[in-house]
C-alpha cells in the first residue's frame, strides 16, 4: 500500500505539469478573444472606437498606412459638443446620390471643452480607418512624392474602388507627378470653432474674446500625433488645412500647432 | 400608364424642389438681415432652438451680431446654393463670397425641419 502511494506520488507531478502545460495552451486560446490586445506600441492616450455607418455605394480609396507622413489639423466648425457618429452623420449626407461620401472624413477626433467650460468629456475616437485615404485636405490639393511614397504609388498599393466591388489604381490620384494630398495624410479634427463670429461663420467666438484650445486640447493632440509616429516613423509633419486649402480652417489652432510639437518632443517624437 | 406614374412622380418631386427652392432662398433672405443688418428680432426664425443653446444661448448670440463691425462699403450679397442630403437627414446649403470680393470665403450651412420651418442648426467643416 506505502508502495502504492509512493508511486502515485511519484507520478502525480508529471500528470500535473502535463494537464497544466494543455490547461494553459487551452486557456490561452479560449481566453485569446477576450483579452485587450494593446494596438498601439506605446499607449499615450486612449483612442476610442466607434461603430460608425458608412455608405457602401460610395467610392473609397486603401492605401498603406506607410503611405502617411503628415497629420493635418482641422477644427469642426460645429459646436465643440458635436460627437464622431454627428459629424460621421453630416458627411454621409455629402455628395450626391450618384457620387455620396463613404464615411467620416477625418481620421480622428479629438473632443475638448472650450476655455472655462467642463462639457464635453475630452476624448479622442478613431474615425475612418488609418487605411483608408481621408476625404479632408481638399480634393484639388496635391503634393510631391517621396522616394518610398512614389514606390508604393508604382506598385498599386493605392487602389479605389466600392464595398464589393473591383479596386483598382485610379489614375486621378496623381497630377503631374504629385499626389492628392489626402493620400499622403491624416485628417485630425477638434471638435469645435475656433474662428471669429462673422457673415461666414455664425458659431464662431465673439469678436471680443477670441477663442484659443486648452493645455489639455494640446496635449491630445500632441500625444495622438507622438502615438502615432512611435507605430509609423515615417510620421514626421504636423501641418494645418488652410496650409493646403482657402479656408479658415482651423482658426486659432494654427496658431498653437508649434506648441502641439513642442509637447510630443516631451514624449520622445520629433516632428517639423 | 407606366409613363402616367412616372411622370406624376417627376411633377411631384419637382413641385416639392421648387417649394423647398423658396423656403431656403426665404431662410438666407432673413440670415442676412441678421447678420448684415443685424436685424436680430429674426433670430428664432433663422436658427433651431439647439444651434442658439450651443452659441451660448439667445442673448450672447445676438450680443455677438451687435458687435460685428459695420462693413464700410455695401458687401454684395453671398451666393447660396443648396442640396438635400444623401441619406435625407438634412439639407446642406452652401454660401460663397461673390466672386468678384477680395476674400474668397464660404460656409457650409446645415438646415433642418423645426415645427415645420427650415432653419440653420449649424455649419460644417469645408473638409473634401
Amino acid at each position: 500500500m506505502k508502495k502504492l502511494l509512493l508511486l502515485i506520488l511519484l507520478i502525480s507531478p508529471s500528470v500535473h505539469a502535463t494537464d497544466c502545460y494543455h490547461c494553459t495552451l487551452w486557456n490561452f486560446n479560449d481566453v485569446l478573444p477576450n483579452v485587450e490586445i494593446p494596438e498601439w506600441p506605446v499607449e499615450f492616450i486612449k483612442v476610442e472606437k466607434e461603430d460608425y455607418p458608412r455608405n457602401d455605394k460610395a467610392s473609397y480609396c486603401t492605401r498603406p498606412p506607410e503611405m502617411i507622413d503628415t497629420v493635418v489639423i482641422h477644427h469642426s466648425e460645429t459646436s465643440e459638443k458635436a460627437t464622431p457618429q454627428e459629424i460621421n452623420t453630416i458627411h454621409l449626407n455629402r455628395g450626391t446620390t450618384s457620387d455620396p461620401w463613404y464615411m467620416i472624413a477625418y481620421s480622428f477626433v479629438i473632443n475638448s471643452s472650450y476655455p472655462g467650460n467642463k462639457q464635453p468629456e475630452a476624448k479622442l475616437t478613431e474615425g475612418r480607418p488609418l487605411n483608408v485615404v481621408g476625404a479632408h485636405a481638399g480634393s484639388g490639393a496635391f503634393v510631391t512624392m517621396d522616394e518610398d511614397q512614389q514606390k508604393m504609388w508604382d506598385e498599386g498599393k493605392i487602389v479605389c474602388g466600392k464595398t464589393g466591388g473591383p479596386f483598382a489604381v485610379d489614375l486621378k490620384q496623381v497630377k503631374n507627378g504629385k499626389i492628392k494630398a489626402n493620400v499622403t495624410t491624416i485628417g485630425v479634427v477638434v471638435s469645435g470653432n475656433y474662428a471669429a463670429f462673422g457673415r461666414f461663420n455664425p458659431n464662431g467666438y465673439s469678436w471680443s474674446k477670441p477663442r484659443h484650445p486648452t493645455q489639455s486640447t494640446l496635449e491630445m493632440a500632441a500625444k495622438m500625433s507622438c502615438q502615432l509616429q512611435k507605430k509609423y516613423p515615417k510620421i514626421k509633419y504636423i501641418k494645418w488645412h488652410s496650409l493646403y486649402n482657402a479656408t479658415t480652417c482651423p482658426g486659432n489652432l494654427r496658431l498653437h500647432i508649434e506648441k502641439i510639437k513642442k509637447i510630443a518632443k516631451g514624449y520622445g517624437c520629433d516632428f517639423k | 400608364m407606366r409613363f402616367q406614374i412616372a411622370l406624376l412622380i417627376l411633377l411631384s418631386s419637382l413641385s416639392l424642389h421648387a417649394s423647398d427652392d423658396k423656403a431656403m432662398n426665404e431662410l438666407f433672405r432673413k440670415y442676412e438681415q441678421v447678420m448684415v443688418d443685424k436685424k436680430v428680432e429674426l433670430v428664432d426664425e433663422v436658427f433651431t432652438q439647439k444651434f442658439l443653446r450651443d452659441s451660448g444661448g439667445k442673448e450672447e448670440f445676438i450680443s455677438k451680431v451687435k458687435e460685428l463691425p459695420n462693413p464700410k462699403t455695401k458687401t454684395a450679397k453671398p451666393k447660396m446654393t443648396w442640396t438635400k442630403g444623401v441619406k435625407n437627414q438634412m439639407y446642406l446649403a452652401k454660401l460663397k463670397a461673390d466672386e468678384k470680393s477680395a476674400h474668397s470665403e464660404s460656409a457650409e450651412f446645415i438646415v433642418i425641419s423645426e415645427n415645420g420651418k427650415l432653419k440653420i442648426d449649424g455649419t460644417a467643416g469645408d473638409a473634401e
